[in-house]
């Protein structure tokens, strides 16, 4: 059985190497808006994105949906430099720590890895569909997107509008506008688009289910014979450990049964609300339980991250930092695979006591302290 | 209090008279369901993080988050980055700016004055830091105007409506196991409230200056962003609500005077009983009648405390009314139909009431000065406002221990007379049946009506405005039908007591031709002399003077 699966997965990699090689990488060029103006106050280098929307690493159909929401580009920038962070950020202490490149316009700043369908590729994808819903659904709350849509509250018949019945959440939109813009990339039939579309929705999913109700009393001299609620954007810091969650816990998975999508569209009910494409996916595995909407999927192992590999531009661990006392991931004997570290002690002068005035103001006092770093060799 | 109609209203009518009403509550539950949106709709603005560069600190200018007189904005207030780091930029050169709506569909929509009110409440996001720490119960002072601009008007020209220095508490957690980086859980805090709705756009200034002498804002950790949500009623359910209420209205008022030309009729003085279901009439009718359209042409400030007050009014004169009806049917010898001898009821309900007045007079009385003044937000203030609610509670309590007390008079003396029921006369009997069936009758009614309150309530906290009944072509808004259908529920019920409760022409014909004429002086002379029965025997003599 199991061996019939891998062979499966290799003739589907074959598959999607003959027809995918030419395209794959194009769409994801938009992550590179991170790295056009650092996350600063400097307020020119977002003109200048405004200005020259030529230069955006964006395909056609992005850069279309991008002029009909004004706006949304800066939102995009945010998301990317967040999704970056955050990868980084939940990523510090293991073999992979998320590396990215420097690369010019238009290179894939998450290195080669996305060749792969890996855990790891998973978490990317699920990430950067996240934080470009996040991110809009930010813009959209801030007022800096206008073209955010109203999606009334009341399927009612026509002419009921904001007057009436009043906006639906931001998130909505950010939700829809994530899956307009990063979705669009992933076309053919392959299964790794399928894995794709799926991670991405994952992290979408996520976003909307992290998010918080806050209520609040106003009825009759402010009891709670009314009481009004809504929903609140979650920090991405928690999406982050959502998702990060559900990468230690991502299925391997092969094509179901059916091979092919299944249009969510519920044949009896009738309902009108099309329900996102889903995936039939069959866990390598057959005793896991089948993967869930919020779950993240791959079909490829991941390496050890070990040694230095080519193939994902991934550097291995030498003279990685580690923790000498941790018996986990970022302990010294994990991190560097055994092959031991060097401890070197030095000297650092950095800033200490330090007292905080809100908002932007810090006096510290300068120490001398002796540290020891420990690398891996 | 003789010969109500319901006593002498057949089966059939009687059905059909509850039929109907339960078809008006049915309709009210399901325009409220289907037709009205949710009763209020909250909208989510962040504030835009504004650069003050001026030298000296201008209060009087205004920072726009968007438009042509957008303000500079940061992007974040990291004081490692680049741009605060070289300007030196300080707490007293960063607004939070909020303008009130935010756009939606590519177009700045506009506050109408068919919202009514609207409240905002703030959402601080304060970020953990080791080297920032979030000192005990902080206090964020929190330096706000509050200006306002129409649709036509030039884009600079917003006018103040408000301006203050509030103090608000903090209190903010954070998950264990969260460090560097995790944002804190706060608790939201009050900002404004707005009795009325008079333009189109709002805008919000808000800083938060630093004073390490009186130690404001000074430990209140890393602030990242704030947010406003702002709650409004929404159009839809105001034009609902404001067609159900005058409906309600016409109808309570015309049965109102219906009711009291038929007590005129009487030829006698009307009893206490009758005048406090009058008096119930024109209380629902004044909560009823819809002064709130003024507010689509008037700007009155001062809706939501009339409306509060409305509304006492109304609970007030509820809760007497079933005293004394309770009262006037316990059976026993005493003279009653004064109302002198329910001064302990009353007094409880009065002093209640007063208690939520004082309490109402300090939140919403002064929020007409100054919106952004909240009760709950000093300790002092906090205890005398919780000093007043448990008094009007323990009021309320005493009041509840009466009432009790007066039923269980009522229905000890209800079985007593059963058992001697049969050896009754028949006018005797009759009587006192009468007064039984009343008195079930309208407790029977009470309490289906509390229970319904009290269900509907459970089920609208339970779910919040998330319940959907059936499919997204058909969807039963639960909160609004809430609304509608209690409200609807309450007038029935007050329209049902005016139109059974009022005094039945019928009762001295029936007697007329049931009874001889000489049996009955007798029967009449043996009753005892309840104020309720000399009325009815005034309306026998008047009722054949007539003849």
């Amino acid at each position: 059985m199991r061996t019939l699966n891998s062979l499966l997965i290799m003739l589907i990699l074959l598959i999607w190497y003959g027809e995918g090689k030419k395209t794959k990488l194009k769409g994801i060029r938009w992550w590179t808006l991170a790295n056009i103006g650092k996350p600063s106050n400097d307020l020119r280098s977002n003109t200048q994105l405004y200005n020259s929307p030529s230069l955006l690493p964006l395909t056609k159909k992005q850069r279309k949906l991008v002029t009909k929401h004004p706006g949304t580009i800066s939102a995009l920038q945010n998301g990317a430099r967040m999704a970056i962070d955050e990868c980084k950020f939940q990523f510090r202490n293991r073999r992979w720590n998320c590396p990215t490149q420097d690369v010019g316009n238009g290179g894939p700043i998450f290195g080669k890895i996305l060749d792969k369908g890996n855990r790891e590729t998973a978490f990317i994808y699920a990430i950067t569909s996240a934080a470009v819903t996040h991110s809009v659904a930010r813009a959209c709350a801030e007022g800096s997107i206008y073209s955010c849509s109203c999606d009334y509250n009341l399927k009612q018949p026509s002419g009921k509008d904001w007057e009436w019945g009043g906006c639906s959440d931001n998130a909505k939109f950010g939700h829809k506008f994530s899956r307009k813009f990063v979705d669009v990339l992933e076309k053919g039939r392959d299964f790794r688009y399928m894995m794709n579309l799926h991670n991405n929705e994952a992290g979408r999913v996520h976003v909307s289910k992290e998010m918080k109700k806050g209520c609040k009393c106003h009825g009759m001299s402010g009891s709670c014979a009314i009481k009004t609620c809504w929903m609140r954007l979650p920090s991405f810091r928690d999406v982050g450990d959502r998702l990060k969650d559900r990468f230690d816990g991502a299925s391997q998975v092969i094509s179901g049964n059916e091979g092919s999508r299944i249009l969510g569209n519920r044949p009896n009910t009738g309902r009108k609300k099309k329900r996102y494409k889903s995936f039939q996916f069959a866990p390598v595995n057959p005793n896991h339980k089948k993967p869930g909407r919020r779950d993240l999927v791959y079909f490829d192992s991941s390496p050890s991250y070990c040694e230095k590999d080519t193939s994902i531009d991934f550097p291995g661990t030498y003279g990685r930092e580690c923790n000498a006392t941790s018996i986990g991931i970022d302990g010294c004997d994990l991190l560097c695979c055994g092959r031991g570290y060097v401890s070197k002690s030095y000297m650092v002068r950095e800033r200490c006591s330090c007292i905080f005035r809100w908002c932007c103001d810090v006096k510290c006092e300068v120490c001398t302290r002796t540290k020891v770093l420990h690398t891996c060799k | 209090m003789a010969g109500v109609v319901l006593e002498n209203l057949s089966w059939k009518k009687l059905i059909i008279l509850g039929v109907f009403l339960l078809v008006l509550l049915i309709t009210f539950f399901l325009v409220g369901g289907l037709v009205a949106p949710k009763p209020s709709n909250v909208v989510t603005v962040l504030g835009t993080k504004c650069y003050d560069n001026g030298k000296k600190l201008n209060r009087s200018k205004w920072f726009v988050s968007r438009g042509i007189h957008k303000c500079e904005e940061l992007q974040n207030l990291d004081p490692t980055d680049e741009m605060i780091v070289n300007k030196s930029i300080t707490e007293k050169q960063v607004v939070f700016s909020f303008w009130l709506p935010g756009p939606r569909g590519g177009e700045e929509r506009k506050m109408t004055p068919l919202f009514q009110n609207m409240l905002a409440v703030l959402q601080v996001d304060i970020e953990h830091s080791d080297k920032v720490p979030l000192s005990k119960n902080p206090v964020l002072q929190l330096d706000v105007r509050l200006g306002a601009r129409d649709e036509g008007d030039d884009e600079d020209d917003w006018k103040q409506i408000a301006s203050s220095v509030e103090d608000r508490n903090l209190q903010c957690t954070l998950e264990k196991g969260k460090g560097e980086g995790y944002l804190y859980d706060c608790e939201l805090l009050q900002l404004f409230e707005l009795g009325s709705i008079s333009n189109h756009y709002y805008l919000v200034n808000i800083r938060l200056p630093v004073n390490f002498l009186k130690g404001y804002n000074v430990g209140i950790g890393k602030v990242v962003d704030i947010s406003i949500h702002l709650i409004h009623q929404n159009g839809g359910f105001t034009i609902v609500w404001m067609s159900m209420k005058s409906v309600l209205f016409v109808m309570v008022l015309s049965l109102l005077i219906w009711f009291w030309r038929r007590i005129m009729q009487l030829g006698r003085p009307p009893n206490l009983l009758e005048r406090t279901l009058f008096s119930l009439g024109v209380v629902m009718s004044i909560l009823d009648c819809p002064i709130e359209l003024l507010q689509l042409g008037v700007d009155i400030p001062f809706m939501l405390l009339l409306n509060d007050i409305r509304q006492g009014a109304f609970y007030a004169m509820l809760m007497s009314f079933w005293v004394i009806f309770a009262g006037e049917h316990i059976m026993d010898q005493t003279e009653r139909n004064r109302l002198s001898l329910y001064w302990k009821h009353l007094s409880a309900i009065i002093f209640g009431s007063i208690c939520l007045f004082v309490f109402d007079m300090c939140e919403r009385g002064i929020q007409l000065k100054n919106p952004f003044f909240s009760i709950w937000v000093t300790s002092a203030g906090t205890k005398l406002a919780l000093a007043f609610i448990i008094l009007a509670g323990i009021a309320a309590g005493c009041y509840f221990l009466f009432l009790c007390y007066m039923i269980f008079c009522v229905m000890k003396n209800i079985s007593a007379k059963k058992a001697s029921l049969p050896t009754m006369s028949q006018l005797r009997r009759k009587y006192y049946l009468g007064v039984i069936y009343r008195f079930r009758f309208l407790m029977m009614a009470t309490l289906v009506c509390a229970a319904c309150t009290v269900v509907f309530f459970i089920m609208s906290q339970l779910n919040e405005g998330e319940w959907r009944w059936g499919d997204e072509d058909l969807s039963l808004e639960f909160t609004s039908a809430f609304f509608t259908g209690v409200f609807g529920m309450w007038n029935i019920y007050v329209c049902g007591l005016l139109s059974l409760y009022a005094p039945s022409h019928k009762t001295v014909v029936e007697i007329d031709s049931a009874d001889g004429s000489t049996e009955e002086n007798v029967q009449l002379t043996q009753l005892p002399t309840t104020p309720s029965e000399t009325s009815a025997l005034q309306a026998l003599t008047s009722k054949a003077a007539q003849d």
